[in-house]
């Protein structure tokens, strides 16, 4: 076991190093380079945890790769508990990546209130690692909830016109769920207590409450809907397209990349191992939801005219099948969708973030500025194309290896919804293909002075886009990185499930 | 047992500061304002000093005070809001002309009656207490004397809580009538009489309607924002913070004495008002424009969720309202404090329109009000997230399932008007308003205290559950 703290650490350091950014709001030029080093720093420090040779060990919070326990409120028994595993590497990876491209497209894009800007991002990252790497529920909750208020600052401050109308809508819609599964939380708590006299939050040591069905239903209910707003699922997403539209760059890069992965995340660490009955009798209506959000924002999507509207969309079409190998639940269906999660957090953050840059040049989303790029900045147009067929799920591209591993899994289990799912990718080829002939092809539609993209905007790109093809072309070594802990985490759920009959 | 004069010092140096200030008042021509200050400061930490080194005694004076910890615990308390109120007002009553011997010496009356109903187990003192508390409060209400809203808000709560302390005296007397014991355990523990059941809870429902009132409970809460609205700010913090732990901390010690029969009469009631309170408080606050009615209904709110773990008091769950209290104090303190150190002369900032901006003209006072707000609408990391946290926890460990799902339902209602202040705040651009007076130490110090205690009593609370769980076990 590693002495030193690595994962407070890492959740501290850009917590922490928020202030250095806002302590120079009068500095633009200093708050941004601050910034940039703190997600720089946190890089490395992620970076670092793969070269530390860990392996898993079990113990009886779990099995982990590291785990870091103190004692936090003793007459609760919640404990500052931390576990690292190789989902959870994956995805602390994946907001360390993704938060560096978050300052660097705010470089030029945000001139006002800069430090109070990088300060909410680098906040942000903070609870987002803190989220993803608790295994203590309250723990879990507390940076669940946190993680909205920079979100909302994010929106409200520095958004388009309607922000505020959107800052509102956010925090309503993601609260209300959250509150409703403290309420559970607390429930489950106090059963595990009476029923075994230790009162804790563990999330292990919770899976082996016994409920009877109707409170696992009432309380699986309570822990879904919260999920389900975040992810978000038919009918409770109708926050995130007005969020995305009104959000900057930024801010919807984090969302789309880090905030809405918390949901599955969610999903598949606490919601389905605590109730794993109630997830087989919600099983069927997961599926629907997920597939019909596959259709339905895909089918929405294609009658948008604004472009970041249409990737907001997109954002949760992808997320349905995401949520349809969540809910088959073997491995290779889970596996999928956890890479996927990654996938779609690098093509849609890279889509978002040209977005942003186009937006920068024609001061509008609206595709009836557009059309003719190609010729007019074709290094731009490369870059986009590259990661609109990377979204579409093109063979050799990132989001291909996710897609199809859900959908060998969803056929192991359920041929017909593996069919639909293809089905469903097959029609977001559609507004993604109509997508890029409005944007990138045919006549130009306006007479802006436009110019293509600058060193700093090639080297974000180029970082993505190896990304994209790495992952697309040998996604071993991340498949690998998930293969333990999931096999793990489907076992004990099987178990607990037995138990619970 | 002998008297023992030492267990009631913080009382004696409360009431002894409080004389010495009227005397100095009396002894200069020209009103010696930083003296009568540093001497009210001075009394209030002596008689903090007191709370914490006296070991607490449970019965003293033939068992008509107990100074035992639970007392001790809430006289710290008192001391605390006391002592921060004091930061609050000191500036804002100099340059309004109304830093007098009045105004220090009835903030440390106050403070007395306050302490006195903590340690009351006779209802001749806890109605001492009450009285002692709320005549300084008609005084301190109206103390401005120019102004007609203030006046108009002293006279208010003056009508009303003569009401209810009539309510309470004859609820007394029906209680006395009913057990013939004036002590409070004895009397609210008694054994029933069949026969005199009727007259039991005819008293109960008076001492309820009586308490119920002066902490604002729907129905009885109409007063609140009107005067709330019309008294100067930090003495509406200390009127809304002070005044209203006290009487729920006496609450509470009637509640936790009632007998097991009398409480399952009490129980139903509880639970109607404390729906009624949290529905009707969180859902009006909805509507206000003005940011000291708004943070008025607010605090019925509050009131309604700490109402709410009433229910469970018998089941452990006075720990957890002890704790909320404390919670309650500090955020409520700290919101109407701010509200008056970012107060022109003239009038208190109340329109929602003049906080627009401020977080970027005001960083430190917005931000620190920003998180009073976000804890009174109970979010991570801030205290009230702990606050709500253990409320809920102990209605559910209590198998209350409806009630708490109502709780929370209230709680998502009232994240909206919470968010609509720091929108204003923040996301608002900057109005053309009355200019926002410069902070000044004093009130620098309070607001700092508050924002410390905010977020450790949110983030590292163990320590204070502990000392709550010990004194409550």
């Amino acid at each position: 076991m590693l002495h030193f703290p690595i994962l407070t650490v890492i959740i501290f350091v850009p917590i922490l190093g928020s202030f250095l950014p806002l302590a120079h709001s009068r500095d633009p030029v200093v708050a941004r380079w601050s910034s940039l080093a703190v997600t720089l720093v946190e890089m490395a420090l992620v970076g670092s945890l793969f070269f530390l040779d860990l392996t898993p060990h079990a113990s009886p919070q779990g099995t982990w790769l590291l785990l870091e326990e103190y004692s936090w409120i003793a007459s609760f028994g919640a404990k500052y508990s931390l576990g690292l595993d190789g989902i959870s590497l994956v995805l602390i990876t994946l907001t360390a990546f993704i938060n560096i491209f978050c300052v660097l497209i705010s470089w030029r894009a945000i001139e006002e209130k800069v430090g109070s800007f990088f300060f909410f991002i680098l906040f942000l990252e903070g609870t987002l690692m803190g989220l993803f790497l608790a295994n203590d529920l309250l723990l879990f909750y507390l940076f669940w909830e946190i993680q909205l208020i920079p979100m909302f600052f994010l929106v409200g401050i520095w958004g388009h016109e309607n922000r505020i109308h959107a800052a509102i809508k956010f925090i309503l819609y993601t609260l209300t769920g959250s509150l409703l599964m403290l309420l559970a939380l607390i429930a489950i708590y106090i059963m595990h207590g009476h029923q075994t006299g230790v009162y804790t939050f563990n999330l292990y040591q919770l899976m082996h409450t016994r409920f009877s069905f109707t409170i696992e239903v009432l309380l699986f209910l309570a822990f879904f809907l919260s999920f389900a707003i975040k992810i978000p699922l038919i009918p409770v997403h109708t926050w995130l397209p007005d969020t995305h539209t009104e959000a900057p760059t930024a801010g919807s890069v984090d969302l789309a990349g880090l905030l809405l992965k918390t949901g599955i995340y969610g999903l598949f660490r606490f919601a389905i191992p605590l109730f794993p009955n109630a997830t087989k009798f919600f099983g069927p209506m997961l599926l629907a939801l997920g597939l019909g959000g596959l259709f339905y924002a895909a089918w929405v999507a294609l009658t948008q005219t604004d472009i970041k509207r249409l990737v907001a969309y997109s954002s949760i079409s992808h997320m349905g099948l995401m949520v349809v190998g969540i809910a088959i639940w073997n491995p290779i269906a889970v596996s999928g969708a956890l890479l996927q999660m990654v996938n779609h957090g690098i093509s849609t953050s890279a889509l978002f973030i040209m977005v942003g840059m186009l937006d920068e040049r024609v001061h509008s989303r609206d595709f009836a500025v557009m059309g003719g790029l190609w010729g007019r900045m074709p290094v731009f147009s490369a870059f986009f194309l590259l990661f609109a067929l990377s979204s579409l799920g093109l063979p050799g591209l990132n989001n291909f290896v996710g897609e199809v591993l859900i959908l060998i899994g969803t056929f192991q289990a359920k041929p017909v919804i593996a069919i639909l799912g293809f089905c469903g990718i097959v029609f977001g080829v559609i507004y993604i293909l109509r997508m890029v002939q409005d944007s990138l092809f045919g006549e130009p539609r306006s007479e802006h002075d436009l110019w293509d993209l600058d060193g700093r905007e090639i080297l974000m790109l180029a970082a993505l886009a190896l990304a994209v093809l790495f992952i697309g072309l040998h996604p071993t070594p991340v498949l690998h990185l998930l293969e333990h802990p999931v096999a793990t985490m489907l076992q004990q759920t099987q178990q607990v499930a037995l138990q619970g009959m | 047992m002998p008297n023992d004069w030492l267990v009631i010092l913080p009382l004696l140096s409360l009431a002894a500061g409080g004389t010495a200030v009227f005397g100095a008042g009396a002894f200069w021509r020209s009103r010696p304002r930083e003296l009568l200050f540093a001497l009210s400061l001075i009394t209030v930490a002596a008689a903090g000093a007191a709370v914490v080194l006296v070991a607490p005694q449970a019965a003293s004076f033939s068992g008509v005070l107990d100074l035992g910890s639970y007392s001790r615990f809430f006289n710290f308390l008192f001391l605390a809001i006391t002592g921060l109120t004091l930061l609050f007002v000191r500036h804002y009553a100099r340059e309004r002309g109304f830093a007098g011997d009045e105004l220090y010496g009835l903030l440390l009356f106050a403070a007395l009656g306050m302490a006195l109903l903590a340690v009351a187990r006779h209802w001749l003192i806890f109605f001492l207490g009450l009285e002692l508390l709320s005549l300084s409060l008609y005084v301190l209400i109206a103390i401005r004397k120019g102004d007609a809203g203030s006046n108009e808000a002293g006279v208010k709560y003056f009508i009303l809580g003569a009401v209810a302390s009539a309510f309470l005296t004859f609820g007394i007397a029906l209680l006395y009538a009913a057990t013939g014991s004036l002590d409070i355990g004895a009397s609210l523990g008694a054994e029933l009489q069949p026969g005199a059941l009727p007259l039991l809870m005819a008293a109960l429902s008076l001492i309820l309607v009586g308490v119920g009132f002066k902490i604002s409970l729907v129905p009885f809460h109409l007063w609140t924002p009107d005067v709330y609205q019309g008294a100067p700010a930090p003495v509406t913090a200390f009127l809304s913070a002070g005044s209203k732990v006290a009487l729920f901390a006496a609450l509470l010690r009637f509640s936790l004495d009632l007998g097991p029969a009398a409480w399952s009469y009490a129980l139903p009631a509880i639970w109607v008002l404390a729906v009624l309170t949290m529905v009707v408080g969180n859902i009006t606050a909805l509507r206000q424009t003005q940011v000291k009615r708004l943070l008025a209904y607010s605090s019925v709110a509050q009131m309604g969720y700490l109402l709410m773990a009433l229910v469970a008091v018998k089941e452990g769950g006075a720990p957890a309202l002890m704790f909320f209290l404390a919670v309650y104090a500090v955020m409520d303190l700290g919101a109407f404090g701010i509200v008056g150190t970012l107060s022109g002369t003239a009038a208190d900032r109340d329109a929602l329109e003049n906080y627009r901006g401020l977080g970027y003209s005001q960083p430190w006072r917005a931000a620190v009000l920003a998180v009073c707000l976000i804890s009174l609408a109970g979010l991570p990391p801030t205290a009230g997230f702990m606050g709500k946290l253990v409320l809920f926890k102990v209605v559910l460990q209590a198998h209350y399932r409806v009630l708490p799902v109502i709780g929370i339902l209230t709680v998502i209602i009232s994240i909206y008007y919470y968010i609509k202040v720091v929108i204003a705040l923040y996301l608002q651009p900057r109005a053309a308003g009355t200019a926002v007076p410069r902070a000044e130490p004093s009130g620098v110090l309070a607001v700092a205290v508050i924002l410390v205690l905010l977020l450790w009593l949110g983030l590292l609370p163990g320590s204070v559950l502990n000392l709550v769980s010990r004194i409550a076990g």
